[in-house]
């Protein structure tokens, strides 16, 4: 990355509260006019910003889409002087992936720049789920630093099945909205210029996967994700800015599958929910970042999604 | 899509965004002290509604109430209570209380005459952070109480697991789990009932309408082996969805296990199974 760029950024980061600085990163351009801005791998905190998802943006000749407004007002603000760094265009559009807040709860930071913001069709269903939960959580999580920050409401829907084009002047990003996966409204994005494959939290690397949506669904979805042509790289929800696709999807892939094979043995020799946790795909967690915060809740998720079939 | 829900024009933000001013932190870790006088007075109060002015003794090792010091998911937690092999014998009910939900009684489990309560289990759904209580109340009148305090938020209003629609379909299916196979002469065996049933709090949000998904709960199940009654079990909204409940069950192999359950609509699902050694 260019000098200039990051002392720009730096300066940026005056305005953000003292010991926030360790929780922001400068924007990685992954390919030419789609930047990334790499998340931490840890819980929520006042001193990360909730700056822990991958974020980013893509600059066409006519406008920039933002892919996740950030966890936070503080990140989006972030976020946003990191496009003001890169480009002098409008941002037309804010496409937010899912509903989990290090994804959304940044949108305060682009509420006045009149963007439509783009989401999958059972979105506002979470949003209208969750939100308010989500709020109360981050201010128990980073305290005041949390002042502010709140999701945008989306303006245009994607429908599964029904994949739209969003144009950004000699650049279009194909939309795809996904059946449950890691949650139930995951929401893709494809910019064929470069054979970028932006699947946010659909793909976790190092940091240990959260399951939100169908455990069986998930897996289907990266298997067919798999077969797409022409993707030089993918963009995950968490870890690296960009990495090989579909090699990057096989730990998640193996996780995921263990995580499957192993509740219904559990399921089926009549193992508790309590125990469950500790005894199921432990082996196959052990290699990720924050197993032990995440690894028991998919085991949860898992067996009562399961145990009902 | 039957419903398209509307959508604003411009971008606006859900909420009020969390206000900037006038902030309230929030201590995360351990028992907040702030707190506890309020935490001790609402168990104070809520000990009276329920037991009326009878005195609770702390219960020791006679009653044990485990659940996980954080949730995993705050809709599910798993609850166990167990009973000494000394208080057992004496102990006719035990009530599980959740201190800060909206309905705190979830459930109340009463032992018939072919059963005990030695070894409890079920899955609640908790609020807030909160305090959970379990009673013992024996034969000769006498409570024991115990506590444990638990991290957990919103499992009231987490939505379902899956779809409405599917939870209708298969509403009133039921499963039993036998990991140690049937009882046999004096051995008490571990076993779990479940019941498919949305067991709706009343504080979800309907996916389509946005209004809340009414309160659609278990109120009753009655289990018998054998043609005699092994406990009956009173439950309310706290109960997770699909509600479960394990226990111990001892007597003869091959007999009918019978389960009858009843919800706050006044419909009835029953099922039966023979016990059977395998093999």
């Amino acid at each position: 990355m260019s000098a200039p760029r990051r002392a720009i950024l730096l300066a940026g980061l005056g305005a953000l509260a003292a010991g926030a600085a360790s929780g922001a990163a400068s924007a990685v351009e992954v390919a030419p006019g789609l930047f990334v801005l790499p998340g931490l791998h840890e819980e929520a905190s006042a001193d990360n910003l909730d700056a822990i998802g991958n974020v980013g943006f893509v600059v066409g000749r006519e406008a920039v889409a933002v892919v996740d407004p950030g966890g936070s007002l503080a990140h989006g603000q972030h976020l946003r002087r990191a496009i003001a760094a890169a480009t002098p265009l409008p941002i037309r559009h804010i496409v937010l992936t899912h509903v989990h807040p290090d994804h959304v709860m940044g949108g305060a930071a682009f509420a006045d720049c009149g963007a439509e913001v783009i989401g999958h069709a059972r979105l506002p269903e979470a949003l209208a789920q969750r939100h308010e939960f989500y709020g109360a959580m981050l201010a128990r999580e980073m305290g005041a630093a949390a002042a502010g920050s709140a999701a945008l409401a989306p303006t245009r829907l994607v429908a599964p099945g029904q994949d739209e084009m969003l144009e950004l002047g000699g650049r279009a990003l194909r939309l795809t909205a996904h059946p449950p996966a890691h949650t139930d409204h995951d929401l893709s994005l494809f910019d064929a210029a470069t054979g970028t494959l932006w699947l946010s939290d659909l793909l976790f690397v190092e940091r240990i996967p959260s399951l939100d949506g169908s455990l069986p669904g998930w897996r289907r979805v990266l298997e067919g994700l798999a077969r797409w042509p022409g993707v030089m790289r993918a963009v995950p929800g968490h870890g690296p800015p960009a990495v090989d696709w579909p090699a990057a999807a096989a730990p998640l892939a193996r996780y995921l599958d263990a995580l499957e094979r192993e509740t219904r043995a559990a399921i089926a020799t009549g193992i508790g929910l309590a125990e469950a946790p500790a005894r199921v795909a432990t082996a196959e967690a052990a290699g990720w970042r924050l197993a032990e915060a995440y690894h028991g809740r998919n085991v949860t998720a898992a067996y009562r999604e399961l145990e009902w079939e | 899509m039957p419903h398209r829900p509307s959508l604003p024009r411009r971008p606006v933000l859900l909420g009020a965004g969390l206000a900037a001013t006038g902030f309230r932190p929030v201590l995360a870790q351990g028992i907040e002290s702030a707190e506890a006088p309020r935490r001790t007075e609402r168990w104070r109060d809520l000990r009276e509604a329920i037991f009326g002015s009878r005195r609770a003794e702390p219960a020791g090792e006679a009653l044990i109430l485990t659940a996980p010091a954080r949730a995993l998911d705050a809709a599910a937690v798993p609850i166990a209570i167990a009973l000494s092999a000394e208080a057992a014998p004496a102990v006719r009910a035990v009530t599980l209380v959740i201190d800060e939900n909206p309905a705190p009684v979830a459930a109340r489990f009463e032992a018939g005459p072919g059963g005990d309560l030695r070894t409890l289990s079920t899955r609640v759904r908790v609020d807030a952070y909160t305090f959970l209580h379990a009673v013992a109340e024996t034969a000769d009148g006498r409570l024991l109480e115990t506590a444990q305090f638990i991290k957990a938020a919103g499992g009231c209003s987490a939505p379902l697991g899956g779809t409405l629609e599917a939870a209708r379909q298969r509403l009133g299916r039921m499963r039993l789990v036998l990991p140690e196979g049937p009882p046999g002469p004096g051995r008490a065996v571990p076993v779990q009932v479940a019941v498919s049933h949305p067991n709706t709090s009343g504080m979800q949000i309907d996916q389509l309408t946005r209004l809340s998904i009414p309160a659609e709960f278990l109120r009753a199940l009655r289990i018998s082996y054998r043609g005699a009654e092994v406990m009956r079990i009173e439950t309310d909204i706290s109960i997770a969805e699909n509600p479960t409940f394990g226990f111990a069950l001892q007597g003869e192999p091959g007999g009918e296990l019978r389960v009858e359950a009843l919800d706050n609509r006044d419909r009835r699902f029953e099922a039966a199974w023979m016990l059977v050694p395998a093999g």
